[in-house]
């Protein structure tokens, strides 16, 4: 593993690991604790619409695939708040759709047959330099809101009626953790693709819930917990040969039964 | 003095009214229940009081302004505090929930609102667990540290709904001897379903069906015709009573509803 470390791709590797681990941890955090894992799980689905559209008009995959899913987290934000008992239904809808706009638009691209699996599941070695700087500006855009604003953030996450009743504007720190949630999704894509976010985004922190005291220290072990288990994955991945993505969630499934067992026993 | 003035208040969410021309005045100081049955219009009442729903006809005032201006001056303690206990989220955490947006740090909390939301916990005894994790507290001391949280922003009326619905009886007299505690200051409202309960601290009660009956029961013996020495009052000859304008009913009240003749 130390000698692959000369390469390019695979310090991208590294790196975008590590970034994106990070960003999961703390906004998985935020997805867990709000019960949106399924909301999460539509959004990503969705943006492959974004990345079709982005195939078909030549724009950046990383801007057309976030546009997308900011979208999508919009609409969604706005359905919630008007009939939350049919979200469900919105979610699934919204989740389908956006996968055939994304298969549709890949079909019509002239010449061009871009590699659905390396979206669907990843493709952490093929890292460029300009997603690097996308994803470090994105990780500090999130610790600079969680940061500054983490009180509104516990408070509307813990019990919305009553952050609503002591002046919180609800509705925007509500679409804010959406917005988050859309653009973390997209940079995860990267890294264990779409159909793997979801579980990147709540192993770590199902974990890090029973051994956190706080919304803040369960976002940071999320955050360390995720990281480990990403380059563990990764060392997998190369050692072995594997697909990236698929190692990683394999890793932090185990873990999380191996955990679970440890918990077990330990209470008893 | 007035701290809540309600004036012939009529609230319907669709077609059907909720609650009609209902008049209501509180005293500061004043321990109200709002007692009556389900769907009759008591959450309804407590959300306009709160500034959640807003009035259709008549006039609600809290201190003399709009519910939405008073926000500062109502501790809300909710129902089902029950929910959501795997949150990781410290007692003190909580608490410091309850302070209303003003001067605050660039990140985190204040040293004074730190300070404040201690001294609530002191009001309520849990200091010695500001920083133990909500969800390993049982429901009875969740539910002061909610108390707690309402008293953070130093309210003048405190408002609770169904306080005591998940709470076992011994924990249930202990919020209640905690809110006569704090009636000594503040004005306290509890919507609530215990009733022999919350009739023996309440000074004065309203029952909510659609249309609203006040009573003044501040002196029990000449309120309540007690059954023999044991002091209980029975449940259902209570509701009817509160229920209906006068006392009267009473005594033409059937026989085989009564719980002990």
């Amino acid at each position: 593993m130390i000698e692959a470390l000369q390469f390019d791709f695979m310090q991208h590797a590294l790196l975008a690991g590590i970034l994106v681990s990070f960003a999961a941890g703390i906004i998985g955090s935020l997805i867990v604790v709000n019960r949106m894992v399924f909301l999460a799980g539509g959004i990503a689905h969705t943006s492959y619409g974004g990345i079709g559209l982005a195939v078909y008009f030549g724009l950046p995959i990383f801007l057309g695939a976030s546009l997308f899913a900011v979208g999508a987290a919009l609409l969604i934000a706005a359905l919630t708040l008007k009939k939350r008992h049919r979200m469900d239904t919105f979610i699934g809808l919204i989740w389908a759709v956006g996968m055939a706009i994304g298969v549709i638009f890949v079909d019509l691209t002239p010449g061009y047959n871009v590699d659905l699996m390396s979206y669907l599941f990843g493709s952490i070695l093929a890292v460029s330099t300009s997603d690097i700087y996308f994803m470090v500006a994105l990780l500090i855009v999130i610790l600079f809101i969680v940061t500054l604003r983490y009180r509104d953030i516990l408070a509307v996450s813990y019990d919305s009626e009553y952050a609503g009743l002591r002046g919180v504007n609800v509705r925007f720190f509500y679409t804010l953790i959406l917005i988050l949630s859309a653009l973390t999704v997209v940079i995860a894509i990267k890294v264990v693709g779409l159909i793997l976010v979801i579980a990147m985004l709540t192993i770590p922190v199902y974990i890090a819930e029973s051994l956190s005291k706080s919304l803040l220290s369960m976002m940071f072990i999320s955050g360390t917990i995720a990281t480990l288990f990403t380059l563990v994955g990764l060392w997998f991945s190369y050692t072995y040969d594997l697909t990236s993505g698929a190692s990683i969630i394999l890793v932090s499934a185990l873990s999380l039964g191996l955990f679970l067992l440890i918990n077990k026993k330990v209470n008893s | 003095m007035n701290v809540i003035e309600i004036q012939d208040l009529s609230f319907a969410y669709e077609k059907e009214p909720v609650l009609e021309h209902i008049n209501l005045t509180v005293e500061e100081k004043d321990f109200l229940a709002i007692i009556g049955p389900n769907g009759g219009g008591k959450s309804t009442l407590l959300k306009l009081m709160l500034g959640i729903n807003k009035a259709k006809e008549g006039s609600i005032k809290i201190l003399g302004k709009d519910p939405k201006d008073s926000l500062r001056e109502i501790g809300y303690v909710p129902q089902n505090t029950n929910v959501n206990t795997d949150f990781p989220i410290k007692v003190i955490e909580v608490v410091l929930m309850g302070h209303v947006d003003g001067k605050r740090p660039l990140f985190g909390y204040g040293k004074d609102e730190i300070a404040c939301a201690m001294g609530a916990l002191e009001q309520v005894g849990m200091q010695e667990y500001a920083q133990t994790k909500i969800g390993s507290l049982s429901g009875g001391q969740r539910q002061r540290v909610m108390i707690a949280r309402a008293l953070c922003a130093h309210p003048k009326i405190l408002i609770l709904d169904e306080p005591t619905s998940s709470i076992d009886i011994t924990g249930q007299r202990d919020i209640y001897e905690l809110l006569k505690v704090l009636n000594a200051h503040i004005t306290v409202i509890v919507v609530s379903h215990d009733i022999s309960v919350i009739l023996e601290y309440a000074n004065k009660a309203a029952h909510v069906n659609k249309t609203l009956s006040y009573h003044d029961i501040s002196d029990k013996n000449s309120t309540f015709h007690t059954h023999g020495n044991d002091g209980h009052f029975c449940e259902i000859e209570l509701l009817q009573m509160l229920g209906s304008e006068s006392c009267n009913s009473c005594e033409e009240e059937q026989p085989q509803w009564r719980l002990k003749p």
